[in-house]
């Protein structure tokens, strides 16, 4: 049963991680990719480390995967925030659609 | 399984080094070594040694990326003109050297050998001693900090005043 | 399937997937884009870290890196981004 719970967290989480990767690759510009990042990886690490939580069960390890976790769920929006501001206060524009691709 | 993952995060390791030597941008060169750093501190972890794993990631990782970045700050980031020709000595040397480590390299035990000189030399001493002797759970944290304790401090007293100095002349007004 | 297995391919998934953020750290185009290959480069390998502390049976050991790791890696991210906030040059 534990197993099939591991299994099906760890295949969420590589496919969220998977999401992310894929956007990092194809999105047009810096801010989306950005988007890609914050969004997507926050989930699929958050499903990777409660799949890990799920298998060490009630030890003293799972708390402090669990605060791995609340760690990166605080530090990885926050950190592509403040990479995102910067970019923004340096001058880098956002992609727009091109004008001549409408209808 | 294990070697599979070292010889892909080697293989990481070239392409960053390489990247990194060949940026032009000096502040890209010091965000390739962060990623350098923690792709190191992976590969020590993988072939278990955790503790110089942790040194590499405090180190490699997080204070020379700091570091580089706020000298980077108060610099340019422009590197300097682009480098002459080739000067053949300095190539000839590095090639010797390199070979000359990679013909003795089958002298080295192998990885994990308990058979080895460091394996039964002091090592089972320390492995055997710790627990009885200091209670501590990590080996390596015991011979740090309880076997050889002054020398730590006494390299702490180091590290403190160096980094004290940088900062006094580094926050002075211009 | 045990779950030394499946540990095994979730890290040899997430190996193949550091590849894409290595391509934004070496190419860019811009070096926002390799901060955040940065980022995504620390996250990645603490969950790395951490699932290879489960596959060796080790994770108790693993974890407090894992910790140091994800720590390291925000404040790498922040200082890259705060060198643009305090006036460094771009370009």
């Amino acid at each position: 049963m534990t197993e099939i719970v591991v299994a099906v967290l760890l295949g969420g989480g590589l496919f969220f991680h998977a999401v992310a990767a894929l956007g990092v690759i194809r999105m047009p510009d810096f801010y989306t990719r950005l988007h890609a990042v914050s969004k997507a990886e926050t989930l699929g690490v958050m499903l990777t480390l409660a799949a890990l939580m799920v298998w060490s069960g009630f030890t003293l390890t799972t708390v402090k995967v669990g605060f791995v976790a609340i760690f990166l769920l605080i530090a990885n929006p926050t950190s592509t925030h403040a990479i995102g501001r910067a970019a923004m206060r340096t001058g880098v524009k956002p992609w727009l659609r091109p004008p001549d691709t409408t209808e | 399984m294990s070697d599979a993952l070292v010889a892909v995060l080697l293989g990481l390791l070239l392409i960053l080094a390489v990247g990194a030597v060949r940026a032009a941008d000096l502040l890209v060169a010091a965000i390739t070594l962060g990623v350098y750093g923690f792709v190191m501190a992976l590969t020590w972890a993988a072939i278990g040694a955790v503790d110089v794993s942790f040194t590499e990631t405090v180190v490699g990782a997080g204070a020379t990326t700091v570091f580089f970045l706020a000298a980077l700050l108060r610099t340019s980031r422009r590197r300097s003109a682009a480098p002459g020709r080739l000067r053949l000595g300095a190539l000839l040397l590095v090639t010797a050297v390199g070979t000359l480590l990679v013909v003795t390299l089958h002298a080295l035990p192998p990885l994990g050998d308990l058979a080895a000189a460091p394996s039964v030399h002091v090592s089972p001493r320390y492995l055997e001693g710790t627990r009885p002797e200091t209670g501590t759970p990590n080996a390596v944290t015991a011979v740090v900090a309880d076997y050889r304790g002054y020398d730590t401090l006494m390299e702490t007293v180091v590290i403190f005043t160096a980094g004290l100095a940088g900062w006094l002349l580094l926050t002075r007004e211009p | 399937m045990t779950p030394g297995t499946l540990f095994l391919v979730a890290v040899l998934g997430l190996m193949a997937l550091v590849l894409v953020y290595l391509y934004r750290v070496l190419e860019g185009p811009t070096v926002f884009d390799r901060i955040l290959g940065l980022s995504g480069f620390g996250t990645k390998t603490t969950i790395v870290l951490l699932l290879a502390g489960a596959m060796y049976e080790r994770l108790d050991m693993f974890v407090d890196l894992a910790l140091a790791y994800a720590l390291l890696s925000f404040v790498g991210s922040l200082a890259a981004a705060r060198y643009f906030e305090r006036g460094g040059q771009h370009r």
